[in-house]
Parts: structure tokens; C-alpha cells; sequence
């Protein structure tokens, strides 16, 4: 224990001198995260905070009018209507309406007439902005021909002597729907995906100091030295778990903190902190153990500090990539969805959304935990296995 | 402890030529014994066998009446090594590695504390004990390099040219302390290039090249015709570059 706890004690002064290292492992996620958060918060809010602008173009102005009344609202707010259709597409090219909708001369006249093969429904034209997200798109579609089946069911019933109240034929007052998040107390905001995504990063990064010491130990001759004085190797690689550990603990708070003042100081949303704090520690444990045993691995296959940087840092950024984390894999195609099944980072933002986003139980967290411990095992096993393949420390000749 | 015996020792790097072949000294206990060779004659493969570094020599290392293995198994701190390179953190103070080196075999308390001031004492590095090791000129590197490979006071001592790139005053340091342990009953394998310093201090010598032993024995009988170890190392290792 005594030899252990010398190794921790080295670990950790060794790393507060690497102020570089530090950096990477602090300030570059929580740089992420609230740049992440930040930049991200509308798509997260999607339709009903994000607030995209429309105009309508009709002939008539109390039928633009009240068209634009119908459509406004969730999201979509209504500009004053361009002067004609060359200036209605040149400011939607601009994005400034992000849409236009242009009525036909006809319309009204057009929605009275019965559908029966002699008549065709009236064409409208929707100009839109390439950037709007298509989901938006969709939905101002969907609004518009809901508004245009209001209208004509409107026009049916004065054809026959009813009563047509045109308030209670707008979709929004059909019914009453509300819509519940299961598992969640509210929906999930980008930071609250944000923060869990690149406390994850930072965590696998410790991939960098460890792998860098590591090699500056070979290259010394300090590990020579510790294998002459009869420490075992596996005591070794211990003696660089323990005080990684504790810096991945240490990061989890701090990202946590980010989320819960620096984002929200700075514009973003809070952080809504999980209901089970066990379950959060035992995600961050397991993920710790996993970036661990990356970082053993990488340190000892590499042979310069050059090639633990590229293998390391290349390996991250890709698993983070394909993991969900620079990228939500909600916005994913499927293809991309099933191949990040296999970056373990997806495994342990799987593991933070069941505690964070979905208020889970031990059961939500075990199918990520048990894959990280198992990832960790392999990598530790691993790092051992090429190092007895070796057998040779120095590269004495 | 007794003699250090190696009887047809051989190895071999995995997919590489012999470093070492048949390879058998007598380093007697109490003594600094010279192992002199060019440039990857295998000195240096011999001395991390010695270490424990490298496995699957083949052949006999007995210390004593038993194997080098099993006094190393028995007693761990019986072997110091000081390598050629500086092996010791340059982040760390010289006290925060002296700590490190005495904790991680196996020593605290007040016995850490009595073997590191023995060591800071033997090597004469108290002013600079705050200081950074990297920081460090390479005269107070090689001493801090010393002092940390007699932490453990190790029976046998390997020694892999410690008195590499450092001024005379140093040189003369080093060689007077190191001679001064021989006296303490220790065993010193002591490499180096440079053949007065070996002369100065060594008892008995070993030329080695492309893994065998050229000639070994007391250092007044490899050079009784009086030609000198310089001419006698030439002579057996001829003249062409090695590097």
C-alpha cells in the first residue's frame, strides 16, 4: 500500500505541474459546453421557442391578413408582406421572411367551389429559406393546409345556410392536447445534453497525460529504474488509475457546476440536476474506468509522445464523432444511429441521458455501466498483454 | 551476499542477433568491478538482465550460494541501479523524487526520512533539495541520479556510466564516492567509456564485445605486460567505428 501510495502521490504532482495538461482536461470541455450550449440552444428548443418568420402575399389585403393571423403562432411570427413576388424572393433568399406564402387571385372563390373533377383546389406557393431546418418547414406546411380546410369547410357550411363560425374551425381549437415527456421533468434542453456529451470528452482525454508521462517514464529510464526496485508493472498501471480517477470525479463536478451557473450566467438554460446522484456517480465511475484503461493502452503501445498524441487524440475524436457527442445522434440518418452503437462514448451518454434527461433507475444505467466496465477490463488486460509481448523496457541494445 | 557469478549467460532480443552469448564473470563482493566495451558490445544488456528489465537470458546468475532471482525475491531492495539517462522526474523537486524512489520500495516513515538524508548527504545535494531536478545542472543530475539508486542501500550496485557528460570537478566526485562504497561491502558494476576513470577506481575488469567476454580477471593481471587498459581494450576490439 505504502508503494501504491507513493505512485498516487507522484501521479499528482506531476500532474499539477503539467499546466498544459490541466487545460486539456478542464477548460476544453467546459469551453465546449457552454459554447456547445450556446450555440445550440435553439435547435434544442425546436419549434416552440425558435421563432421563424412568415409573410402572406394576397391580392387582398384583409384576406392576407387574417391568413397570417390563422398561421401565426408556436413558432411562427408574421412580417409584414413584401411588395411583390420579385421582392418576396429576394428577401426569402436573404432569409428575411424565412417564408412567404403567395396567395392566388382566386382563392376565396377557389375554396367555395365543390371538388367534384371540374374543379381543382386553389394553388398556393410556399417561398422558403434553404437554411430552415425541413422539420419547420413541414410544420408551417401542415399549418397552412389546416388554415385552407378551415376556410373551405367554412365556405361549405354558409353554402348550406349553417352557421360557420370561423374561430372554431381553426385547428388549435378542435381539441385540447396536451403533450406529456415521459421520465423527464421537462424537455431536454441543450445544455442538459451538452453537458454530459463533453464532460464525456474530457474524461477520455485523460488519454493525454497518462500516455505522455508514461513515455517520458521509458524514455528516462524511471521505469527501468522502478522495474529494478521489484515493482511489479500491473502496481504501475494502478498507480496511474487512482489519481485519474479522482481528476475524472473532479471533472464531473466541475462540468456539472458549468452547466448550473456558467451556462446560464452567460444566456443558456440551467442544468436540471438528476433526482439520483448514486446512479450519476456510478455512470461517471464507470466512464472514468473506461478512459483509464484507454489511456493505459495508448501509453503502452506507443513510442514517442507523437504517436500517443495522434492515436489518443485521433481515437477520441472519432469515437466522439461517431458517438453522438459533437453531433446528436437524433439528428442522425439510422445507418449512422446503429454505427454509433459502437463508440463507447455513446454507451456512457447513454448512461448520463437515463440518469440526467429520463430520471432512470439502477436498471436504465446497467446495460452502459456493464459495457464500460467490460471495455475497461479488455483495454487494462490489453495494456498488460502488449507489455509482457515486449518484455523489453529500455531501449537498451 | 559473496561473489556475483554468471555462468554462460546468453540472450537474445525477440527477431535480433545474440547481445549476449556464453557470457561468465566472477564479480567478487566488496569490490567495483569494470565492465568496459564499444558502443553495443552488450554492456548495457548485461546490466538490465542484472536489473530484472530483461527477461529469458538463458544460463546462471547466482549471487552468493543462491540466484540472483531469489535474493531479489527475498530481499528487493538488495539491487540499485543508477542508468545512463537521468532517471528521475525533472517536474519533481530532487526532495520529491528522493520521497518517491524510497516510497515506491517500500520505505516510510522514519526510516524514508533517515535514508533519504544518508543519500542527500552521500551525494552532497542539500542546497539544492527545493530545486526542480530539471532544472539542475548535469553534475547535481548525475549526484541525484547517485543518491536515488542508494535509497534502498542496495548490496549490489549497477552503476551504467554515471559519470556521463559532467565536468571534472564532478567527475572527481563521483568517482571518490563511488570508490568509497566498495569499502561499505557492496558489489559495483560499474560501466563507462572512459578508461583512467576505471583504472582509478576499478579492482577488477571485463572487456566484452558483440556479446562475448574478451578477457576478465583483477585489473593488475588483464594489464601486467604494463601496456595499459586503453591499449589493451584497442588491441582487443580493434580500431574500426562502432557507431
Amino acid at each position: 500500500m505504502r508503494r501504491l501510495l507513493a505512485l498516487w502521490e507522484k501521479e499528482c504532482l506531476a500532474l499539477s505541474r503539467d499546466v498544459l495538461g490541466l487545460a486539456v482536461l478542464f477548460l476544453m470541455p467546459a469551453a465546449f459546453i457552454v459554447v456547445m450550449s450556446l450555440a445550440l440552444s435553439d435547435v434544442f428548443k425546436g419549434g416552440v421557442a425558435r421563432q421563424t418568420e412568415f409573410a402572406v402575399m394576397a391580392a387582398d389585403p384583409k384576406l392576407a391578413e387574417r391568413l397570417a393571423q390563422s398561421l401565426a403562432g408556436d413558432g411562427f411570427r408574421a412580417a409584414p408582406a413584401p411588395a411583390d413576388e420579385a421582392a418576396a424572393r429576394d428577401g426569402v433568399r436573404r432569409g428575411t421572411p424565412s417564408l412567404v406564402l403567395v396567395v392566388p387571385r382566386d382563392f376565396e372563390r377557389a375554396l367555395s367551389a365543390p371538388l367534384d373533377g371540374r374543379n381543382t383546389p386553389p394553388k398556393l406557393t410556399l417561398l422558403a429559406d434553404p437554411a430552415l431546418p425541413p422539420t419547420q418547414l413541414v410544420a408551417f406546411q401542415q399549418r397552412v393546409l389546416g388554415v385552407a380546410l378551415g376556410l373551405r369547410v367554412s365556405a361549405m357550411m354558409r353554402q348550406a345556410g349553417l352557421a360557420a363560425d370561423a374561430d372554431a374551425l381553426e385547428l388549435r381549437h378542435a381539441a385540447t392536447l396536451n403533450v406529456e415527456t415521459i421520465g423527464s421533468t421537462g424537455r431536454p434542453s441543450s445544455v442538459q445534453q451538452n453537458v454530459p456529451a463533453w464532460l464525456i470528452f474530457g474524461m477520455f482525454f485523460v488519454v493525454m497525460p497518462i500516455s505522455s508521462l508514461f513515455i517520458v517514464e521509458r524514455r528516462e529510464g524511471t521505469l527501468a529504474r522502478m522495474v529494478s526496485q521489484q515493482v511489479p508493472f500491473s502496481l504501475l498501471l494502478l498507480g496511474k488509475v487512482g489519481p485519474y480517477f479522482v481528476v475524472n470525479l473532479a471533472q464531473g463536478a466541475l462540468m456539472l457546476l458549468a452547466g448550473r451557473t456558467l451556462v446560464p450566467w452567460l444566456g443558456g438554460e440551467t442544468l436540471a440536476l438528476p433526482g439520483r446522484w448514486d446512479l450519476l456517480a456510478a455512470v461517471t465511475a464507470c466512464t472514468s474506468f473506461a478512459a483509464i484503461g484507454w489511456g493505459l493502452l495508448v501509453a503502452v503501445c506507443s513510442r514517442t509522445l507523437e504517436q500517443a498524441t495522434v492515436i489518443g487524440g485521433v481515437g477520441n475524436i472519432l469515437a466522439a464523432a461517431v458517438g453522438g457527442i459533437m453531433v446528436p445522434r437524433f439528428v442522425m440518418p439510422e445507418a449512422m444511429q446503429k454505427l454509433s452503437e459502437v463508440s463507447p462514448m455513446a454507451w456512457a451518454l447513454d448512461g448520463f441521458h437515463a440518469v440526467i434527461l429520463r430520471q432512470g433507475g439502477a436498471a436504465d444505467i446497467a446495460a452502459p455501466c456493464v459495457k464500460l466496465l467490460a471495455l475497461a477490463a479488455a483495454l487494462l488486460a490489453a495494456a498488460l498483454w502488449v507489455h509482457h509481448r515486449r518484455r523489453v523496457l529500455t531501449s537498451a541494445q | 551476499m559473496g561473489t556475483l557469478n554468471l555462468e554462460g549467460v546468453s540472450f537474445r532480443y525477440p527477431g535480433g542477433d545474440a547481445a549476449l552469448e556464453d557470457v561468465t564473470l566472477a564479480i567478487p563482493a566488496g569490490r567495483v568491478f569494470g565492465l568496459l566495451g564499444p558502443n553495443g558490445a552488450g554492456k548495457t544488456t548485461l546490466i538490465s538482465i542484472l536489473a530484472g528489465q530483461l527477461r529469458g537470458a538463458t544460463g546462471s546468475i547466482r549471487a552468493g550460494d543462491e540466484t540472483l532471482e531469489s535474493l531479489r525475491r527475498r530481499r528487493p531492495r538488495c539491487l540499485g541501479l543508477v542508468p545512463q539517462e537521468y532517471a528521475f522526474y525533472p517536474m519533481l523537486t530532487c526532495a520529491e523524487n528522493l520521497r518517491f524512489f524510497g516510497g515506491v520500495q517500500g520505505l516510510g516513515g522514519a526510516r524514508l526520512k533517515e535514508r533519504v538524508a544518508a543519500a542527500v548527504r552521500f551525494a552532497r545535494i542539500e542546497s539544492v533539495l527545493a530545486r526542480r531536478a530539471g532544472r539542475l545542472s548535469g553534475g547535481l543530475k548525475r549526484r541525484l541520479n547517485l543518491a536515488i539508486g542508494l535509497l534502498g542501500e542496495p548490496e549490489i550496485l549497477l552503476l551504467d556510466e554515471p559519470t556521463a557528460g559532467v565536468d571534472p570537478q564532478s567527475r572527481a566526485f563521483l568517482l571518490e564516492s563511488i570508490r568509497s562504497l566498495a569499502g561499505t561491502d557492496k558489489t559495483i558494476v560499474y560501466t563507462s567509456h572512459y578508461m583512467e576513470e576505471v583504472e582509478a577506481i576499478c579492482d577488477h575488469v571485463a572487456i566484452i564485445d558483440h556479446g562475448r567476454v574478451l578477457v576478465s580477471g583483477a585489473l593488475s593481471e588483464v594489464i601486467r605486460d604494463g601496456s595499459g587498459l586503453q591499449e589493451l581494450f584497442m588491441r582487443l576490439t580493434h580500431r574500426s567505428l562502432r557507431d
